[in-house]
């Protein structure tokens, strides 16, 4: 799981370098990801710019992420092209996340939190 | 290749299939066939339609017209070249051009291979639909499946139909423009997760679902006169990935593969007509596949072209019709899309969709309603039924508010019933606006006896829209001799307003037009009679009367009644010397469903009959019977204009329309013929003079249905038992002893529920008067010729403008 890492005050975005996030990525991704909460509460902004192609398994590793993280954090999701978008809009995952247009706007909602 | 010299003229053409058969065709050997002649013609001619297309586009969007996207499983095209050339005003130019290169035109368009994406009526309609959308300017586009196999090719061996794939170029013809930019990502199966929203609200979450793309081919559908050019979209499906990655790196190639294989059997094959749909998974999952790439790419091309448009004026920007309830899932997918997708509350998005959706009934057959199990639809669309059991829970509760106490009419109404099993049509009823027949016969039993409770409910949402044809394709093009008598004697506006030929009455007293009518069916039936030794090997008097019954093999359209009557015709001639009235030559045509047993022996019971007249001595010179193979759109086209005489003779109330019907008549062929669907109006338009009406009507078929006993026919007929003893006694099988022992039961044990026998003497009585008229030439022309110049309402420019105006509130745009 190609990620790239990057600390914006005290938040973590982290920039998912897989241009398909699908089947045989979702195991990978649920331990890559899930490895920031491992100790304790964070607030995390999945910048989703280079994903192009997004399947169920997909959606639901990121959901499991969700699900699974420590209670007090946080899991904002960004920069999604119209494909990955309508594929949360599709599951209605988008009233489960929230999703920013961008990084800025994301921590400019983490700070109002 | 500079299409931009479209200039006229046939240099332009001759040049343009040069350059195509080098660079698209890829032939530079000098040695050309015919094939390479009409895919280097059909290239050349796709510029002009592309060029159409753009402007067309441009027109439409530069004033915001709004569009109708008409639903279809089917659309039954078959040969496009003759057609666009005709419409495009390319003909005379294409066959100059053809020429000049050593081919003839008209072999080079009989070349074409059918486009077969459609069963019979409902397909040719959608089809006919769409050129006449075209040539009325209207901004319309039909979505359907691309499929690979259509509908099968038939071949007769030893009198039986045998079934072979048809694989059409469903993806080189130079008819279809691929796409790829405007794929959908289509989800299908997977879960329903109960889950909560950010705010706490319940929020039922689609997961775990498949992918399939959606992969549009648009196929230009041009105008007469060329100045509008719409597009039939067809989706091909692929997998959403070549290869399970992980499974081919792991060394198992099949099953890397198989995920891929599944997906792309969505747009594999066309069902055949009258297979029970029920447990069909497939044809669930195409008929989801379709209805959601149409409604995603409304969607998008709504959000290009009005960035920041509320979804709430969707209804003002497009209009979508099912034809009959396959696309009927379009309600639950706009529902999903509109509350799921763009967070509409329900009342809004339902006010869209209604405002939205039409929906055309085509069929009073209470099997041939379509009837999917809550298992399949929970399995396969989860999120949709969760949908339909809330439309169902607020309509029903609607239904309790208007209809109230009525326990039993809520259950009928129900969209889910007691079975366990969506019933389509109540879904497609409850969510249009408009619910129409087509045919005003049809549109009648549509309220009184398949849906009374829901006519009930909203009289004012039901309307009929008799069908209609392309007058274009089915008189201009397929009878271009006709054509020009027509357009020497009231001028060429008859192509875009038919009503025009009512000009022909003026002439049919007139000798010599009778006599140049005449002269012009003749050469047709040679013509015919050419075919027919060419493809069956058998020899048929062109001066004889061409009794034609073609049409999808069924019961209910009686192909049976028709053999009974030959076979009839048949034994009086042998057993007592009885020679009819006048020579006759018996044409049928048709396919049988794969499955449907019955329909598959008519048709080898046809075959026997022929074999035996058509080699007896004493039958020759008097009655020929042949049975043509692969019946298809330009088979039709060939038949259609040599009839004499058109047989439609369904069982009252069983037929919906009819649209072969109505291209007989414009052909000059007199309709036999049953009240059902489109003839009554057909006998309404030509006058009772000059059609052959028999049988029992709707009411009176409804009156006997309890006490109807077939053995009374067979007692107090003796034509009726001549032909059962007949048949009883293996006259036509004499080699295959009880062959058609399942046909005498069906009649006389089994309840002959399509009345056969009750109407044979009523038939038998009007096939001779038949004879008789057409002894006499000159009057018999004068029927013919006024069922030419009556046929005006039959085109479906008249019909298409009634939608337009009634139901889709969609315009013409002019240039």
């Amino acid at each position: 799981m190609r990620l790239i890492e990057q600390k914006i005050g005290g938040n973590v975005v982290l920039a998912v370098l897989e241009p398909r996030l699908v089947a045989d990525k979702a195991q990978a991704f649920k331990e890559s990801v899930g490895r920031y909460f491992s100790d304790g509460p964070i607030s995390l902004v999945l910048d989703l710019a280079k994903v192009e192609f997004i399947d169920s398994t997909g959606l639901g590793a990121i959901l499991s992420v969700l699900k699974r993280m420590p209670k007090g954090s946080e899991l904002l999701v960004c920069r999604l092209n119209e494909a990955v978008t309508s594929m949360f809009m599709l599951t209605r995952m988008d009233r489960v996340f929230t999703i920013c247009k961008t990084v800025d706007e994301a921590m400019t909602t983490l700070s109002r939190a | 290749m500079p299409l931009a010299a479209h200039a006229s003229g046939h240099e332009s053409l001759s040049a343009g299939i040069k350059y195509h058969l080098r660079y698209s065709v890829g032939n530079s050997s000098g040695i050309v066939s015919k094939q390479d002649i009409l895919q280097a013609l059909g290239y050349t001619v796709r510029g002009w339609l592309i060029d159409g297309l753009i402007a067309s586009e441009e027109r439409r969007r530069r004033i915001r017209a709004k569009r109708l996207v008409y639903l279809s499983a089917e659309f039954l095209i078959g040969q496009s070249l003759r057609n666009n050339l005709f419409n495009l005003g390319l003909l005379q130019q294409a066959e100059q051009a053809t020429k000049q290169l050593g081919f003839d035109l008209r072999e080079i368009a009989d070349a074409e291979a059918d486009a077969p994406l459609g069963n019979g009526g409902l397909g040719r309609l959608a089809a006919c639909f769409m050129e006449s959308l075209a040539t009325l300017g209207m901004p319309a586009y039909g979505f359907g499946i691309n499929y690979q196999f259509g509908l099968f090719k038939q071949e007769i061996e030893d009198g039986f139909q045998k079934e072979k794939a048809d694989q059409w170029l469903s993806y080189n013809s130079p008819w279809l423009i691929e796409r790829p930019a405007e794929t959908c990502a289509i989800p299908l199966y997977g879960r329903i997760e109960h889950a909560q929203a950010k705010d706490g609200t319940y929020n039922p979450m689609w997961v775990d679902w498949q992918i399939i793309i959606g992969v549009p081919y648009d196929l230009p559908v041009v105008g007469f006169g060329g100045r509008t050019v719409n597009y039939l979209r067809l989706y091909s499906a692929r997998a959403s990935d070549e290869f399970d990655m992980k499974i081919f790196n792991s060394g198992d190639y099949l099953r890397a593969v198989e995920d891929k294989i599944k997906m792309e059997t969505v747009s594999k094959v066309l069902y055949p007509p009258d297979s029970a749909p029920a447990g069909k998974e497939l044809r669930l999952v195409q008929e989801y596949f379709m209805v959601a790439c149409a409604l995603r790419d409304a969607v998008r091309s709504y959000a290009r072209e009005s960035p920041g448009g509320s979804m709430e004026r969707l209804g003002d920007y497009v209009t979508f019709q099912m034809n009959d309830t396959h696309p009927a899932l379009a309600v639950a997918e706009l529902m999903r899309i509109l509350v799921d997708e763009h967070s509409l509350g329900w009342e809004a998005a339902w006010t869209v969709t209604q405002t939205c959706c039409g929906y055309t009934n085509h069929t009073l057959l209470p099997e041939a309603l379509e009837k999917w199990p809550v298992s399949l639809m929970e399995r396969v669309v989860p999120r949709h039924l969760e949908i339909i059991y809330e439309i169902n829970r607020r309509f029903l509760a609607h239904v309790e508010r208007k209809l109230p106490g009525d326990q039993a009419r809520s259950k009928r109404m129900s969209i889910i019933s007691d079975a366990g099993e969506i019933r389509m049509a109540n879904l497609a009823i409850v969510g249009s606006h408009s619910i129409n027949g087509v045919a005003a016969l049809h549109s009648q039993l549509v309220k009184t006896r398949l849906v009374p409770d829901f006519y009930t409910l909203w009289p004012e949402r039901f309307n009929n829209k008799t069908n209609g044809v392309t007058h274009r394709r089915w008189l201009a093009c397929c009878n271009p001799s006709l054509a020009e008598l027509i357009t020497s004697s009231v001028g060429e506006g008859w192509l875009t307003n038919f009503s025009d030929v009512r000009g022909l009455e003026a002439h049919a007293r007139d000798k010599a037009f009778q006599e140049e009518f005449l002269r012009l069916k003749r050469e047709n039936k040679i013509h015919l009679a050419a075919l027919i030794y060419d493809t069956e090997q058998i020899r048929v008097d062109p001066e004889s009367l061409f009794d034609v019954q073609v049409k999808r093999i069924h019961e209910y359209k009686r192909q049976l009644l028709n053999a009974i009557n030959v076979m009839h015709a048949y034994l009086c001639l042998v057993d007592e010397g009885a020679k009819p009235a006048v020579p006759r030559t018996h044409i049928f045509a048709g396919k049988a469903a794969p499955g449907y047993w019955m329909a598959k022996l008519i048709i080898k019971l046809i075959n026997n009959i022929a074999a035996l007249v058509n080699q007896d001595p004493r039958a020759d010179g008097w009655m020929k019977v042949v049975f043509m193979r692969d019946y298809r759109v330009s088979l039709a086209e060939k038949i259609i204009p040599a009839a004499d005489l058109s047989e439609q003779i369904s069982t009252a109330g069983m037929e919906a329309s009819g649209t072969g019907n109505m291209k007989f008549a414009m052909n000059g062929a007199v309709t036999i013929g049953t009240l059902d669907g489109a003839n009554v109006e057909i006998v309404e338009e030509v006058g009772v003079d000059n059609i052959y009406i028999f049988g029992l009507k709707v009411e009176e078929i409804e009156v006997r249905r309890n006490g109807y006993h077939p053995w009374d026919c067979y007692h107090a007929s003796p034509g009726v038992r001549r032909v059962l003893d007949a048949l009883r006694d293996n006259r036509f099988s004499p080699e295959e002893p009880g062959l058609f022992q399942p046909i005498v039961d069906a009649l006389l044990d089994g309840g002959d529920y399509y009345f056969h026998l009750a109407d044979f003497d009523s038939y038998l009585a009007a096939q001779n008067r038949v004879s008789w008229d057409f002894q006499d030439a000159p009057a018999w022309a004068v029927k013919a010729i006024l069922n030419v110049a009556r046929s005006g309402k039959f085109t479906s420019d008249r019909a298409v403008a009634e939608y337009a105006k009634d139901i889709w509130a969609i315009k013409s745009i002019a240039l």
